[in-house]
């Protein structure tokens, strides 16, 4: 997601193009092209600008109305019906091929899926499977200590920055509660999935969400060559 | 009449070079960034900033193209018979065919861009189920979110969210 006004002009985004299966756009205005998983332009007069992240979240739709529910959602094109993503797209895609070469001794498959996280010039990808496992996870990226969640829908993942007014916490999920209730070690507030504290000494505040990006291993190893794999247990 | 003979020989060998060089630049200008940007291929660097280059030259070369081709072409014409009048017609269609492809974007036929998308609220949305996935982005006390179905296939859509001009790109 990426605020379309560079240097206080609006750009008109198209799809044109492809780069190692990440796609290229191209703005109307100057005819730069763009890559998409960085939102870096690769081409054109804006050579080397980059675009503004804007912060999003990937949800289920229930989890998302139930946080929002006075939010809209994009309407399908009934013209295209027949050529939306099916049901089970994820599958399918991950029967396709990888065109970037891997090289040997890679930690995972090319199209793992990972939930990708960068700060302060840190990289780490998370194996879903793994997180599913373990949620929350607890862990530290580029000195910050952070805190890996699944949603009650085992589909929804959100990344938070775990200190709260210069105190460290540390968290465990109540099992068993729909929805899904955290609960720190230090205070024992309880925390809910947008990283609010919702009853306890610290309610009211609000843990700092960090970027997350589901992607396939090689697509994120290849924008972040430096990343690191997160393993259970290895700080 | 020996040397009119050879002079429009030559004549006709210049005109017949000359036009299917053009037609040869007019195709390898629009064939060669659409060859070098196909999916499911690698991309190197250098063939991105060539695709670049070719593809913000080709409808200026395509157009120059075509315009000296239909010139040479009626001058061949005249100084052809059957055959050699029948031969132009196909080479005219490629540096046609070209010139039209140079000001298309074949990636948006292979998916369909969403200029004007439609909104439904949270709870009028009877097209998506509780468990399909959306990117969902707040801003400025307004919230939007966009299907991951519907995201896979148009890759990018633009929307303007709590006074921000916002691209959504999947």
């Amino acid at each position: 997601m990426w605020d379309a006004t560079v240097d206080g002009r609006r750009l008109t985004f198209h799809l044109s193009g492809i780069n190692n299966q990440n796609f290229i756009m191209r703005d109307e205005e100057t005819g730069s092209w763009w890559q998409q998983v960085s939102g870096e332009a690769i081409q054109g007069p804006l050579k080397g600008k980059k675009l503004t992240q804007v912060f999003h979240d990937e949800l289920s739709f229930g989890l998302w109305k139930r946080e929002q529910p006075r939010g809209r959602v994009l309407k399908p094109d009934p013209a295209l019906a027949a050529k939306y993503a099916a049901e089970d797209w994820e599958r399918q895609i991950d029967q396709m091929k990888v065109v970037v070469p891997a090289a040997n001794n890679e930690p995972l498959r090319p199209r793992e899926l990972i939930a990708g996280v960068r700060i302060n010039n840190a990289a780490k990808a998370y194996p879903i499977k793994g997180l599913l496992e373990q949620s929350p996870v607890i862990d530290d990226l580029g000195g910050a200590p952070l805190i890996i969640i699944v949603g009650e829908d085992r589909k929804s993942i959100r990344v938070f920055e775990r200190n709260v007014d210069g105190r460290t916490l540390e968290f465990y999920a109540r099992p068993g509660i729909e929805p899904l209730q955290l609960v720190d070690s230090q205070t024992g507030s309880q925390w809910d999935f947008s990283g609010k504290a919702v009853s306890g000494q610290l309610t009211g505040k609000q843990l700092v969400p960090v970027p997350v990006l589901k992607d396939f291993w090689f697509d994120w190893k290849l924008y972040n060559p430096q990343t690191s794999v997160y393993a259970p247990g290895v700080r | 009449m020996n040397v009119k003979k050879t002079f429009s020989f030559r004549n006709r060998g210049i005109n017949w070079s000359l036009f299917l060089t053009l037609v040869l630049i007019a195709a390898v200008t629009v064939f060669i960034p659409a060859w070098l940007i196909m999916p499911f291929k690698a991309q190197s660097a250098s063939g991105v900033a060539l695709s670049y280059f070719l593809k913000s030259m080709s409808p200026v070369v395509t157009a120059i193209a075509l315009l000296s081709a239909i010139a040479l072409g009626v001058r061949i014409w005249s100084l052809e018979r059957l055959i050699g009048r029948v031969m132009l017609i196909p080479a005219l269609l490629v540096v046609t065919v070209s010139f039209w492809f140079a000001r298309q974007n074949h990636f948006e036929w292979m998916f369909n861009p969403l200029p004007n998308p439609g909104f439904a609220t949270a709870g009028e949305a009877g097209f998506i189920k509780d468990s399909d996935m959306v990117m969902a982005v707040a801003l400025n006390g307004e919230s939007a979110a966009y299907p991951v179905r519907q995201m896979a296939y148009h890759h990018l859509v633009q929307d303007r969210v709590g006074a921000v001009d916002l691209v959504a790109t999947y």
